[in-house]
């Protein structure tokens, strides 16, 4: 579905009330027709249709403000055609499969400069410390003499260092970010999923268990801003999935998990992951997500606190599986059981909501 | 001849497109023309607005209210003089030769927008000027250089009636009467500077008058009107390219828009002042003169505007189709040839954005 998000609407604003809608979901539109008006601190200002299109959803409402990049509305459009562009975003990134910049939720910031006067960096040079590798103990983060003669003597001791680049760069920055601002809470527990026939598509039923818990307890699907403290509660679950590759973490999204079939999401997933591992994956496919799973327990590991990547509030693990033995009237018999951990963001949701979700995730699996 | 006074307007067309003076037979092409280039800068300025406000090009200043003195502009320049504008004179840019997509461009934040082609009239232009009256001083020079050489070239320089406040419009003036210069002042007065009335802008009766202090011919003009433009630049380009010194001409003209898209001039100004300035705008009114004069008409009209649509599609598709310039532009640019530290920096700058780092 093609989305339009809020454009620079000029000179570094970054965020605009809205004042009214000109249209209503189902309309149609032609290119340049008056969508809405928003207020920023300078103006009120008329934003037309970037496309032709009908409207399918109108994400914000009069009196919501809205950051740049954020969506206003979607166009309806056929998600596998190519047509799924996001208009409004003047660096457009499409096509460009060779940036490594894309994963796990937000893009953060790119690298900033180097602070370090001329003498500075005479001496770097002299010393063949490369200042990009430096952070700065001076005023504003500038690079300081002793900050100079420290790398070299470290590199002189115990080589270079060597920078992360691409996914391994993104990741790190993305935890860090998440790490300064989500408060984590994680509840584990496990279900019994003996019962379970032989074949059965592991990944399909914590599909299904995620959405089941997201129906008992919607407030798990939904996007948290920290700098508004506001939520905004999706209807659509558009699920993130955790991907292992050689190059690092991918978190593909599987679009609307709650309404496809099986084979449907089969499908889905055989081609994100295909995608991914072929380094072919688009950004967007990257983006959006609702809510995540982390399915560790297909290499190791029963219980994990997988990190909240906002805007969303919440994650789920699943562990490795394992037999204990249980009783059933009287008996014991050997008993399969899948380690579930879940991991929400408690200025977004509290204990008794994630407590609910995570309850109905387990019945389902012992469905 | 025409009426050049810094107290009465000089006027060609009634606002209802009555003329007061009809023009000769052989002037009509020329407005037919100069109607075309207003017609199609007007649709341009409208999509580029929506560009901007769909997030497809930056801050953007409007031209809506400035065609007619704008297109004059264009339209009496020779191909050896001297273009010097400010920020809304895309009329006047494009009929010297700069491309629709370049203008774009400019206001998408992209240098390549000011590589005006080299075999254009645009190339010996000044590209556009964002701070207020600074073009003017550096006018002088191109002007003064101009005299040196005997070219018997013309230099003009469009400002807005903020500009007039600024120290930089009475020095420019003033070596322009004390040296002679061959150097047009054109100054759209378009009543408002950002949210600065006209009113609120100077003591003078006029802007045109301030051209008595620095000893050079100053009158006002209908710049909503194409021919009285027409005539006055003429007029004023003839005698500078002749060496008889410099003119200030005051156009009279009304911004119909905000002042960029990051103005909402429905705070300050007000909605009557707008609805009575609609009433006298340049576009409609050369075209009730032509129609009345039966040199245009409703089929004509249409498939005008039917063609100027398809040229600003094709120029925004092209805009839009254009790759990123390399970050290394913003030093290349900046020198003949870089100081060493400038080239440390550069080639820093260049692997950072070419070699697989993160942007």
């Amino acid at each position: 579905m093609p989305y339009f998000t809020l454009p620079d609407l000029g000179e570094g604003l970054q965020e605009a009330e809205v004042v009214e809608w000109q249209i209503r979901e189902g309309d149609t539109v032609n290119v340049d027709d008056p969508l809405l008006s928003v207020e920023t601190a300078k103006a009120i200002v008329d934003i037309p249709a970037p496309q032709d299109g009908t409207i399918a959803t109108l994400f914000v409402q009069p009196g919501d403000i809205v950051h740049v990049g954020e969506p206003l509305l979607a166009f309806e459009g056929d998600e596998s055609s190519g047509s799924q562009t996001v208009v409004g975003n003047l660096e457009s990134r499409e096509g460009d499969d060779n940036r490594d910049d894309f994963v796990v939720g937000a893009v953060t910031d790119g690298q900033p400069g180097v602070a370090a006067t001329p003498a500075i960096r005479a001496l770097a040079r002299h010393l063949g410390v490369n200042l990009d590798r430096i952070k700065g103990s001076g005023p504003a983060g500038s690079i300081t003499l002793d900050d100079v003669q420290q790398h070299a003597s470290l590199k002189q001791s115990h080589g270079d260092s060597t920078p992360l680049r691409g996914v391994a760069r993104t990741m790190a920055k993305t935890m860090a970010s998440a790490g300064a601002q989500v408060v984590p809470v994680s509840l584990f527990d496990q279900v019994s999923v003996a019962h379970w026939p032989d074949g059965t598509d592991i990944t399909l039923r914590l599909i299904r268990a995620i959405v089941s818990g997201c129906q008992a307890e919607p407030q798990v699907n939904a996007w948290f801003n920290g700098e508004q403290l506001s939520r905004r509660i999706v209807d659509r679950v558009d699920l993130g999935i955790a991907v292992d590759t050689p190059d690092g973490l991918f978190v593909p999204v599987l679009r609307d998990v709650a309404n496809r079939d099986d084979a449907d999401l089969r499908d889905g997933l055989n081609r994100l992951r295909r995608d991914v591992e072929a380094r072919k994956i688009p950004a967007k496919e990257l983006q959006g997500a609702t809510l995540s799973l982390s399915n560790f327990g297909t290499l190791a590991g029963r219980f994990a606190t997988p990190v909240v990547v906002p805007p969303q509030v919440a994650i789920v693990g699943a562990g490795k599986r394992f037999t204990q033995p249980g009783f059933r009237n009287g008996e014991v018999f050997e008993d399969v059981q899948m380690p579930l951990s879940l991991t929400f963001d408690h200025r977004a949701l509290n204990g008794g909501q994630a407590a609910r979700f995570l309850g109905a995730v387990l019945a389902s699996l012992s469905e | 001849m025409f009426t050049r006074t810094p107290y009465e307007c000089h006027t060609r067309l009634a606002v209802d497109g009555q003329w007061h003076a009809r023009p000769g037979d052989d002037r009509w092409a020329r407005l037919i023309e100069g109607y075309r280039t207003m017609a199609l800068i007007r649709q341009f300025d409208k999509k580029a607005v929506n560009l901007q406000r769909t997030g497809k090009l930056g801050t953007y200043a409007s031209c809506l209210g400035a065609e007619a003195l704008t297109t004059a502009a264009g339209q009496t320049l020779q191909p050896d003089d001297y273009f010097v504008p400010y920020y809304r004179d895309q009329a006047t840019q494009y009929l010297r030769g700069v491309r629709l997509e370049q203008i774009l461009q400019y206001w998408g934040g992209d240098e390549r927008g000011n590589d005006f082609p080299a075999d254009a009239p645009a190339v010996r232009d000044l590209p556009n000027c964002v701070p207020i009256g600074t073009q003017l001083t550096q006018a002088a020079g191109v002007a003064t250089k101009a005299k040196q050489r005997h070219e018997h070239t013309a230099v003009l320089v469009t400002c807005g009636d903020g500009a007039t406040s600024r120290g930089d419009f009475h020095e420019t003036l003033n070596v322009a009467g004390v040296w002679q210069l061959p150097l047009i002042v054109l100054v759209n007065n378009n009543q408002w500077a950002i949210s600065v009335p006209r009113r609120l802008q100077t003591a003078s009766r006029t802007i045109a008058q301030k051209a008595e202090a620095a000893g050079i011919e100053g009158f006002q003009v209908d710049g909503n009107d194409l021919p009285a433009m027409l005539d006055a630049l003429d007029y004023a380009l003839d005698r500078a390219r002749h060496g008889k010194g410099a003119i200030l001409i005051e156009a009279m003209s009304y911004r119909l828009s905000d002042h960029t898209t990051a103005d909402d001039a429905s705070r300050y100004r007000k909605a009557s002042d707008l609805h009575a300035a609609w009433q006298r705008e340049p576009v409609a009114r050369l075209r009730q003169a032509l129609v009345e004069a039966g040199h245009w008409d409703g089929d004509q009209e249409k498939a005008w505007l039917e063609h100027c649509q398809r040229q600003v599609d094709e120029a925004i598709d092209s805009y839009l189709a254009t790759p990123p310039a390399p970050a290394t532009d913003m030093l290349d640019y900046l020198y003949a040839n870089l100081p060493p530290a400038l080239l440390a920096q550069r080639a820093q700058l260049e692997q950072r954005t070419t070699g697989g780092h993160h942007a």
